[in-house]
């Protein structure tokens, strides 16, 4: 509902002030971006648009290896998180004492990154050492390197960190489905899992998306969990990051950067633009059928 | 329903044994026995909380009994899910899947079932058909009004063929008028299609309306059962009578007992009442209830003296008028409100407040209660 009463100029000033937020919080990201293309690179004077700086990110073995491995770990982490993000929104909505679960699935929220980062090091790190030495009771080395840092490692503290946000994505979409749909199913004839998949899925289906697609911007963007747990390997952020202070910023790293940015803004604009788009069909088609027709 | 469309042989549609679902410490059904019979309309009737809903969710397999058997046609079912019984349920509302035009809806159930698409919209259509929906198939549900949403339910529920319908509250969304009209719809419908009904609702009229038979339902009890017009006419417990028409219920004590007949002294009153089988003993508490459109008002005429134990003396309260009927309050020396209603235009001349009248009534119309 609008004001129609409502100052137009302060509607205008509201809009100018978002406008001015967003540009200012975005700004460095767009300046790292602009340098990116500068074939001159930061801090000169003139502008020749270049591609070089990305050219040579792609040609780089050590980018091209901290890349894949980066791409492995968002999409294993986002294929455990995000099957559990839904189990546990499910859990959520049933559940008769909700604050413990909120409690749960929110708590890492609350521990700051690099604490929790360092708590996981301790402990998989006595774990490791646990392990070996019950191996060595029982002379055998079938338990040594369990739990070393590894990719293993990397993916349980990069779960631990992206659960709360995946959760509260998909039971935000979850709230608004009634339960009632599901027995409705169950009363046609379908199993619990084609209840599901037939009728709460696609109701869901926008928020697992949107969890997908934030599960693995996270995993992109995350440094402290994943330098401290990753073990032999290295990401996208920890080389640049690593880059960073040996080295200080290349324009390649502005590249980089920049890669990293455009991922980001890509599919979150993606999905800013398909659900834009899909309301505005939903609605167009809704108004098409508002011609009332009378049953017999 | 005709009771020779039943073959004896059969069994019944539905029959709940001793069936219990607890809470934790909460008792949503005690020991509820029940038996409908094959196409049958069966209506659940009771006070919000009572129990019906769950009853009825126990029957399609939504909740599990805690103690006690669910059989449906003969055969033990307490322990399957809903898509394995042979029942289906329309809900109160918000069941219809919004993501589906009116004519996938319909046809769920059969998709489900393995049906080819072309047959499974073929049966759907022409069930559309049935409940009045042709025309819409291509709507979503939101496009449609609150009874054409229910009309879509009963719809995707009955072209699954199965042979016992669970309505839970299906009219309780929709506003008066249309609640009316739906529920003769519904009534016809059953007789048309002939499979049992199991209606939850907490609306006597409606009730009555479509019921061959009606239990009450109440603080997780089987009240009482029987058909619709003995229901409402020869309530035997006193939850019946409060529940369901107007009844006014008066309490008193067993001043006399006389072979069929017994004495309740109800403030200062002897009333005379038919035991109907009931045991009863001098001094013993008992309720009486009589329906309001049974009780006729006069004034006193000076006479304090209630004799023939058919009647009552009051002062006049005050007229509630309804439209076609009138209710006339009377407030009996006691402090207890007695209700006699008339058809409106039928009295002229009306007592005026505190006036001294008579309530009386024919012998046969007074119930006695002894729980």
């Amino acid at each position: 509902m609008t004001d129609e009463y409502a100052n137009p100029w302060l509607y205008r000033l509201k809009w100018l002030y978002m406008l001015l937020l967003v540009v200012t919080l975005m700004s460095p990201v767009l300046y790292v971006m602009y340098i990116s293309f500068n074939a001159n690179g930061f801090g000169a004077r003139s502008y020749d648009f270049t591609l070089e700086w990305y050219r040579l990110v792609f040609s780089d073995t050590l980018l091209l290896n901290a890349l894949r491995w980066t791409l492995t770990l968002a999409v294993v982490v986002t294929c455990i998180t995000v099957p559990f993000a839904v189990l546990a929104a499910k859990y959520y909505k049933t559940a008769q004492n909700k604050l413990p679960v909120v409690f749960l699935l929110l708590a890492p929220l609350f521990v700051p990154p690099d604490i929790l980062g360092s708590a996981l090091l301790v402990y998989f790190k006595s774990l490791n050492a646990s392990f070996i030495w019950l191996g060595d009771q029982l002379g055998t080395t079938i338990f040594d390197g369990w739990f070393r840092l590894s990719f293993f490692t990397a993916v349980v503290g990069l779960i631990i960190y992206t659960i709360p946000y995946a959760f509260i994505v998909v039971l935000i979409t979850m709230g608004r489905y009634r339960t009632e749909q599901t027995e409705a199913a169950r009363a046609c004839g379908a199993d619990g899992w084609r209840a599901f998949w037939d009728i709460e899925f696609p109701q869901i289906r926008a928020g697992v998306f949107s969890a997908c697609s934030f599960c693995v911007i996270l995993v992109f963007n995350e440094y402290t969990r994943t330098s401290l747990l990753k073990g032999g390997f290295d990401t996208f952020t920890t080389v640049l990051i690593s880059q960073m202070l040996n080295t200080g910023m290349s324009p390649q790293s502005y590249a980089m950067s920049s890669m990293v940015a455009f991922t980001a803004i890509a599919i979150i604009g993606s999905i800013i633009v398909f659900t834009l788009i899909r309301t505005e069909s939903l609605t167009r088609m809704a108004r098409a059928k508002a011609e009332p027709v009378m049953s017999s | 329903m005709s009771e020779t469309t039943i073959a004896k042989d059969m069994p019944p549609a539905v029959e709940v044994k001793n069936l219990s679902k607890h809470y934790g410490p909460v008792k949503a059904l005690r020991n509820v026995d029940l038996t409908i019979a094959a196409g049958e309309y069966f209506v659940l009737l009771g006070p919000s909380g009572g129990g019906k809903t769950t009853l009825l969710r126990t029957i399609g397999g939504f909740h599990k009994p805690t103690e006690g058997e669910v059989l449906l046609h003969g055969q033990e079912m307490g322990h399957l899910p809903p898509d394995k019984r042979p029942t289906t349920m329309v809900f109160q509302a918000y069941a219809l899947f919004p993501h589906m035009t009116v004519l996938q809806n319909v046809a769920y159930g059969l998709k489900v079932a393995g049906m080819d698409r072309r047959s499974s919209e073929e049966k759907a259509a022409a069930m559309m058909d049935v409940v009045g929906l042709s025309g819409f198939a291509e709507r979503k549900p939101h496009e449609l009004s609150g009874g054409q949403q229910q009309r879509v339910q009963l719809a995707r529920a009955l072209v699954l063929d199965r042979d016992i319908l669970l309505l839970d509250e299906p009219l309780a969304a929709l506003d008066a008028q249309l609640r009316k009209d739906m529920c003769l719809e519904l009534k016809h419908l059953q007789e048309k299609v002939g499979i049992t009904f199991i209606h939850v609702t907490h609306n006597q009229e409606e009730a009555m309306t479509v019921a061959d038979r009606i239990a009450l339902v109440a603080d997780g009890n089987l009240v009482e059962q029987g058909k619709a017009r003995d229901i409402y006419r020869a309530p035997v417990k006193k939850f019946t009578a409060s529940f369901v028409g107007e009844n006014n219920i008066l309490s008193g004590k067993i001043s006399n007992v006389n072979g069929v007949s017994c004495t309740v002294d109800v403030a200062g009153s002897q009333l005379v009442v038919a035991k109907r089988g009931q045991e009863v003993t001098h001094g013993q508490p008992v309720d009486l209830s009589i329906r309001s459109e049974l009780v006729q008002l006069s004034r006193a005429n000076g006479s304090n003296n209630s004799g023939d134990g058919h009647s009552i003396l009051g002062s006049y309260d005050e007229a509630v008028y309804l439209g076609l009927t009138t209710s006339h309050l009377v407030r009996l020396p006691n402090g207890v409100e007695m209700t006699s209603r008339t058809i409106s235009d039928a009295v002229d001349d009306l007592p005026t407040p505190g006036d001294p009248v008579r309530l009386h009534w024919q012998p046969e119309a007074i119930r006695l209660h002894t729980s």
